[in-house]
């Protein structure tokens, strides 16, 4: 009996943690949302205010002269950078999976195996500086410009094509970090099926590949939607990586997919000593607000996915 | 999939286990009788001073043991505020609105740092470009787009400007140096003052180009990897820079003049405001008059609450700055050479003791 109590006590914890952890950012950002308003989405402004002068009183909170804290850019660059990852990242896991669970011998898959899950649990600031020492200046000076030159006509192709820090260097050191994430998850998956389905379809005379599209695939939808969806929370909620290689931009909306861009996890680290300088504290609650709407999103997005799922089984079933 | 079920369950119990080794690393280890323990964080300029200072002092002084962290100036001012260190590290000095919501706290100067603004110019990196306040903050804001730019070819006659765009590098962190470089800019050019302001993390204004990069290692780095950029950059870093071959700029100062940073254009521009210094020794020594003075200096300072919550650690606080700023300790030549600071004058070191003797 006491092991069973214990069991749930500890079950408790966790969701007790995550309900304490939303409430209490939620009450310390709470001054945070009322000064900033709706407009804290919209607006692409983040200044902290003149700290050498002093507080003045707006909107019934105390704030520096001059503060106003809008992130519209974080919003975009967010959302940017991890939709251009997995849009790169979902052919190259899927890809990956299928090589491995159908077409090389089990045993060398395994060796294969083993890198993409070494590759999958690498720390982020490894691929940061990796990133910054090798990919930047490669990208800045030999491919951005080629590829600028390649799509004139493209608008978000097109010139300048910058220093190497920016949107498209992010996405690609995100693409690297959840591909492996995918093609593990997919390719579990694959496996899984019965190795009845895969006869079955080369006796009726199918090549492998319209057994993998036709018959494996469509019946994995559910794992598919599932690790598209974690990827994409896992590349929406990335800080280190991305901090080191986006160009950190204050202030603007990128021009083209070259830009420097900063993304909401980012910003928090990148702002977290200049806010806590901040004598009204307004800084430190707008940056918890960020971390409250982070949350959110996350909040949502494997709401989704798991929403999803459900409908896709029950389609199958 | 059975392999898959497990994995949850591995990794709580790695959870677990490595939240057990942390309680046990936090629980209290017996230590020494009487030994006295500071932490110091902030401010990553004055850090590797204090990494010189903390072995030389501690081998003398046996029961005294000092922890440095570097966090970020904001950091320091604000771990010191709330108690948790005794020692906070700053580049800026408190804002009279912290001075007024804390009113037991002190900033003491502990020695003098200055800042170069450096850029990749192929070809021009061995010589010294001239630049000025105005044409700064002209590039920050984006009004003088590229190299060859008439404000910058005015100031430089005869050399060999390409027509290539500038890319300007600023912190994204919160910094001191972006403090003392927004002061440069801010006292020197009234159009920036009222757009853009000063302080450790300022509202920059957007250009198609600019870099946002992270600590003084970033800059450098940034800097060396991208031709045709500008960038304000801590003194300690000057070894990085001339390893890379980057090159230093002559800034123009308040009496028109453009000096290099060397240790005489400092010692002039300390000599033209340290004497200016209120006894709570609040001020920036950014911009100083004097047709030698280099124009981007500051106090580097270290934040210390007056009330310390026991005497033997009051003592012990007390003792270790005055060691700090005194010509034969702390501020000795061969510490401060080696970071590239600047001692204080003596009338600075009068008033820090002052501000020291406060500490009870």
């Amino acid at each position: 009996m006491w092991f069973r109590r214990l069991l749930a006590v500890f079950s408790l914890l966790v969701p007790l943690v995550l309900l304490a952890i939303a409430v209490f950012l939620t009450y310390y950002a709470w001054p945070a949302i009322h000064y900033n308003g709706l407009d804290f989405l919209w607006r692409e402004t983040w200044n902290i205010g003149n700290q050498y002068a002093n507080p003045v009183h707006r909107h019934g909170e105390t704030v520096m002269p001059g503060a106003r804290f809008g992130i519209l850019f974080l919003i975009v660059g967010t959302l940017g950078s991890a939709f251009l990852a997995l849009l790169m990242a979902f052919p190259l896991g899927l890809g990956a999976a299928l090589f491995l669970s159908e077409v090389v011998p089990h045993r060398f898959g395994h060796l294969v195996s083993f890198f993409v899950e070494l590759l999958a649990g690498i720390p982020s600031v490894v691929f940061g500086l990796w990133g910054i020492v090798f990919l930047i200046p490669f990208l800045g000076h030999h491919i951005f410009p080629v590829l600028a030159g390649m799509f004139p006509f493209i608008p978000f192709l097109a010139r300048p094509t910058g220093s190497g820090y920016g949107l498209l260097t992010s996405s690609l050191v995100l693409c690297l970090m959840i591909v492996p994430f995918i093609a593990a998850t997919l390719r579990d998956a694959l496996r899984s099926q019965s190795t009845e389905m895969r006869e079955a379809g080369i006796s009726l005379g199918a090549t492998r590949f319209e057994v993998a599209t036709r018959i494996l695939l469509p019946g994995q939808k559910t794992a598919l939607v599932g690790a598209t969806m974690l990827a994409f929370g896992r590349a929406l909620g990335e800080t280190m990586a991305v901090l080191m290689v986006s160009g950190n931009a204050l202030n603007y909306l990128p021009h083209n997919i070259y830009s420097p861009i900063s993304t909401m996890a980012a910003f928090i680290v990148a702002q977290l000593d200049s806010a806590l300088a901040d004598p009204t504290g307004m800084a430190m609650r707008s940056l918890a607000e960020i971390a409250v709407l982070l949350l959110v999103i996350s909040f949502i997005i494997n709401g989704a996915a798991r929403l999803l799922i459900g409908t896709l089984k029950e389609h199958t079933l | 999939m059975s392999k898959l079920r497990t994995r949850p369950l591995v990794r709580l119990t790695a959870l677990a286990a490595v939240v057990l080794a942390g309680l046990c690393a936090l629980a209290p280890v017996p230590v020494q009788a009487r030994t006295t323990h500071l932490i110091e964080t902030g401010s990553t300029l004055l850090y590797p001073l204090f990494n010189l200072w903390v072995p030389t002092y501690t081998a003398t002084h046996p029961g005294i043991r000092i922890t440095t962290e570097a966090t970020g100036s904001g950091t320091g001012i604000a771990q010191a505020v709330a108690g948790l260190v005794q020692f906070g590290a700053s580049d800026a000095y408190l804002s009279p609105t912290l001075q007024r919501l804390h009113p037991g706290l002190l900033n003491i100067p502990l020695a003098i740092s200055s800042q170069m603004v450096n850029y990749n110019l192929p070809g021009l990196n061995r010589r010294s470009l001239r630049l000025s306040g105005p044409v700064l903050a002209a590039i920050y804001a984006g009004r003088i787009r590229d190299w060859n730019a008439p404000a910058i070819r005015a100031l430089n006659p005869g050399l060999p400007l390409p027509h290539h765009r500038i890319l300007p590098i600023h912190r994204s962190d919160g910094s001191g140096d972006t403090f003392i470089f927004t002061q440069y800019l801010s006292f020197s050019t009234p159009v920036w003052m009222n757009a853009t302001g000063y302080g450790t993390t300022v509202s920059w204004p957007a250009i198609r180009g600019e870099i946002g990069a992270t600590g003084n290692p970033g800059m450098v780095q940034a800097l060396a990897t991208n031709p045709y950029a500008i960038a304000y950059i801590g003194v300690s870093y000057r070894s990085a820079i001339l390893k890379d071959h980057l090159g230093q700029a002559q800034l123009e100062n308040r009496a028109g003049r453009f000096v290099p940073l060397t240790g005489s254009t400092v010692a002039a521009a300390v000599a033209a405001r340290a004497p200016h210094t209120p006894p709570d020794q609040s001020i920036s020594l950014v911009f100083a008059p004097g047709a030698n003075a280099y124009p981007i200096i500051n106090y580097e300072y270290v934040i210390v609450k007056e009330h310390q919550p026991s005497r033997r650690m009051a003592l012990a606080i007390r003792r270790f700055l005055e060691w700090a700023i005194a010509p034969t300790g702390g501020n000795a030549p061969s510490f401060l050479n080696r970071v590239g600071f600047a001692p204080l004058p003596a009338q600075a070191i009068r008033q820090s003791r002052r501000q020291i003797v406060k500490i009870h």
